[in-house]
């Protein structure tokens, strides 16, 4: 009698049916030698759970602590330099322009520039508020790390941009900074909202 | 299971994502044992292991936030511990094993009068077969999930299941001559 293999063995104790599962129950309800390395198998696995935990010998703790700590100040850190970048970025776009732009240049420099100055306000007016030093609430804090994640994806998308040929920057930089800004007025709403809604 | 490691768990999450060190701290000391358990069940070394358990809470820590509640905490905690212990064997993976080393040299031979005990036995199966046995057989992970863990398919994940089956079979002399 050809007895069942390790693979059918393992497949019988699964929830679903596999192909060939009714076959080999069928063989086991006949083939005692089966039913009892099915058995052992149970066992082994049963043995497997009750096997006595491990313990680490180190406390990992004040090493996890440190990088969260350090990570908290990096974000910190550049949530304040971002206010910069917007000055900067201002900066570099006066010096591309240069001294007699074109009108249609002239119309995406004043629209840059307006986003830029919103972009700014908005930043201080966070930067102001400190979020970082308050408590939020799961879902609060959730949707502001995804907000402040998206900036940060804007801000890398910027520093291509400067990449690119002059027209072209300048239509991508204009997207971009408007993006900017719809995401930082999301997030001092996120914030705002929250802490009026807590009537903080 | 949350429950049992962790009291009150709903307000501590709420604390945790609201960034209290106390709470995210109350998290680690909850979920350490179990955390390195599974983790130095699937990795060689203690340090490799400490190592997952540092990488597993630091990686809770940050993406608290995102935990969605619709399983439990430690279901959570627990899949992210198994992917960093399955990123760690697939860094060292220069190191699999003696198993095939045995098979080279004929030493299983030996084994079929040999009986060791489970702990030596699991210890024994390569890095690749005692993951599957152990997110199997203890933790409960269907081959579909250990596959998506493993980026392998689920009859990759049978297999080696029960090839470490045959392996500690024969390993603990429970093997029948029929």
């Amino acid at each position: 009698m050809t007895h069942l293999s390790m693979d059918a063995l393992v497949s019988l104790r699964e929830a679903g049916q596999e192909p060939g599962d009714a076959a080999a129950r069928e063989h086991l309800e006949s083939c005692e030698h089966c039913r009892e390395e099915l058995e052992r198998l149970h066992q082994r696995a049963a043995r497997l759970k009750a096997l006595p935990a491990l313990r680490s010998a180190r406390d990992r703790w004040p090493e996890v602590r440190a990088r969260v700590m350090a990570e908290r100040r990096h974000r910190r850190n550049r949530m304040a330099g971002l206010v910069g970048l917007a000055a900067a970025a201002s900066i570099a776009l006066a010096v591309a322009i240069g001294p007699a732009p074109g009108p249609v240049e002239t119309s995406n420099a004043d629209e840059i520039q307006q986003a830029m100055d919103r972009s700014q306000a908005l930043e201080s007016a966070l930067h102001g508020y400190d979020p970082e030093s308050r408590v939020l609430d799961g879902r609060t804090a959730s949707i502001a790390q995804e907000l402040e994640d998206r900036i940060a994806t804007v801000d890398r998308e910027l520093e291509v941009a400067d990449l690119m040929e002059q027209q072209a920057r300048e239509a991508q930089v204009l997207r971009l900074w408007r993006e900017r800004v719809g995401l930082l007025d999301a997030l001092m709403d996120v914030h705002v909202t929250r802490a009026s809604n807590a009537g903080l | 299971m949350d429950s049992y490691l962790l009291a009150d768990a709903d307000r501590v999450v709420a604390r945790a994502r609201a960034g209290d060190p106390d709470a995210l701290e109350q998290l680690y000391r909850a979920f350490e044992a179990p955390v390195y358990n599974l983790a130095r069940r699937i990795c060689r070394t203690t340090e490799d292991a400490e190592d997952v358990l540092q990488e597993t809470f630091f990686e809770v820590c940050r993406s608290i936030g995102r935990y969605r509640e619709e399983g439990s905490l430690w279901g959570w905690v627990r899949t992210i511990a198994a992917s960093k212990a399955l990123m760690r064997l697939r860094r060292n993976k220069y190191r699999e094993t003696e198993e095939l080393h045995d098979e080279v040299t004929g030493r299983q031979r030996e084994d079929t009068a040999l009986r060791m005990d489970l702990e030596a036995a699991l210890e024994r199966l390569s890095e690749t077969s005692r993951a599957v046995v152990w997110l199997h057989d203890v933790e409960g992970y269907t081959h579909e999930e250990i596959a998506a863990m493993m980026g392998k398919t689920p009859s990759f994940s049978k297999s080696q299941l029960a090839r470490a089956h045959v392996r500690l079979r024969r390993w603990l002399g429970e093997e029948v001559v029929v």
